[in-house]
């Protein structure tokens, strides 16, 4: 195929080209499109993460569930629940204290059952209505009380379909941090079991820890001891396995001991058992420890 | 100027305009990882809302501030104060403007200690 190079046509066609070019080059690299009205979804993932801690900690203070969950949603983030608990989990590598990290672990559970697991204490303000100081001698009780109208703080629990919460009958506190629901009985081992999964990753410790009324306990720091080293780990960072569950992994031929901080339960000469899979070869199996508070 | 060179130019500026609307219209540059200061109005303002509650259960100015210092360069206060105009403006419940003036006092007054920003 010949071309003509002197042919209007295709001079007109490369006149094209060019200009689309210099007509994209402009409008993708020259000045391109420039966002003002960004949203979260968009922003960098450390920001991300700093948009995370914050929706937590407003959780942490107002205990509003939906509200916490439409902000997430913001974020576009697929796994909402699994980037919280990945979040706490970063955070905890990084040397952070767990307090740092419990109010994403406290909303990614709350998330996965999906109720607040504390009361709502969104407690409105104490509001002057009129705030005149009569100049007269004596005041009558009544008179004070309607001088100074403050609104008494409402609490309201969300669903709480499986933990009966007592009536109010007094006025209520001011709100303040969820108390460990651990605090009280020290946890005791009523559970050992050897776990043959060939599923599961291989020396898989898993600890669960749950209250004398069998539910699980989040927040709970473990400490797992060996010859050559310690590691700590919480319960409730991996929701989607159980709010009171969390698990380390286990070398062979390496004897372990472990504490449960709350409590002071301990459980020495821990080591990961021999398992046999269908074809008679051996693999190191796991456990599976069980702690409950009587 | 012969017929040839001006339809080569017609044609040339037709290709630019072409080029530009693909670019700035029908397939834009993306941008990720964008920064807070980027944040439409009413999200920099949820945004500040939400430090302000977790301020009305934390008490920590030194959180709120490094909370804060991520949307922009201008002084806290002066964020919280464009959020309460802008809450007033909007219809933010009581309740979210009394939190937002607490965090206004606590920001005014506030005096950093020199600490790292997590």
């Amino acid at each position: 195929m010949n071309f003509d190079l002197r042919s209007p046509t295709l001079h007109i066609i490369i006149a094209l080209l060019a200009g689309l070019g210099l007509g994209l080059a402009y409008s993708w690299l020259i000045s391109p499109v420039t966002y003002v009205d960004a949203s979260p979804a968009i922003l960098r993932t450390d920001f991300k993460d700093q948009y995370r801690t914050v929706i937590a900690a407003s959780y942490a203070s107002t205990h509003d569930l939906p509200r916490a969950r439409a902000r997430l949603q913001l974020l576009g983030d697929t796994d909402p629940v699994g980037e919280l608990s990945a979040q706490a989990q970063r955070m905890l590598a990084s040397g952070e204290p767990f307090e740092s990290a419990r109010p994403l672990a406290q909303l990614a559970t709350d998330l996965q059952q999906g109720f607040a697991s504390v009361a709502n204490t969104n407690i409105p303000f104490a509001v002057a209505t009129e705030t005149p100081i009569p100049e007269i001698p004596f005041i009558e009780p009544s008179l004070i009380t309607e001088t100074f109208v403050f609104e008494e703080p409402t609490l309201s629990f969300e669903q709480t379909p499986l933990i009966p919460q007592p009536p109010i009958t007094t006025s209520t506190p001011r709100p303040t941090s969820p108390s460990n629901p651990a605090a009280g009985s020290p946890f005791t081992l009523v559970g050992q079991d050897t776990v043959c999964d060939t599923s599961l990753k291989e020396g898989l410790l898993q600890v669960m820890l749950m209250d004398s009324r069998r539910r699980q306990v989040p927040g709970i720091k473990v400490i797992v001891t060996w010859n050559q080293g310690e590691d700590t780990f919480f319960t409730g960072l991996k929701p989607e396995l159980g709010n009171g569950y969390a698990d380390f992994l286990m070398k062979t031929d390496t004897v372990y001991s472990i504490r449960v901080v709350e409590g002071g339960s301990f459980v020495p000469n821990i080591a990961a058992p021999t398992c046999t899979d269908p074809n008679g070869a051996s693999y190191m199996g796991g456990l599976l420890l069980t702690f409950q508070q009587p | 100027m012969s017929s040839n060179l001006i339809k080569i130019i017609i044609t040339a500026v037709i290709g630019i305009a072409i080029g530009i609307l693909y670019g700035w219209v029908i397939d834009p540059v993306e941008f990720t990882n964008l920064t807070p200061g980027l944040l439409r109005e009413d999200y920099r303002a949820d945004y500040v809302l939400m430090v302000a509650e977790a301020y009305h259960g934390e008490i920590n100015a030194d959180n709120a501030a490094r909370r804060l210092a991520v949307l922009s360069s201008e002084a806290p206060s002066v964020v919280v104060t464009n959020t309460l105009d802008y809450a007033h403006v909007n219809g933010f419940t009581e309740n979210e403007i009394t939190q937002l003036q607490q965090l206004l006092t606590a920001m005014q007054t506030y005096q950093p200690q020199g600490g790292t920003a997590p």
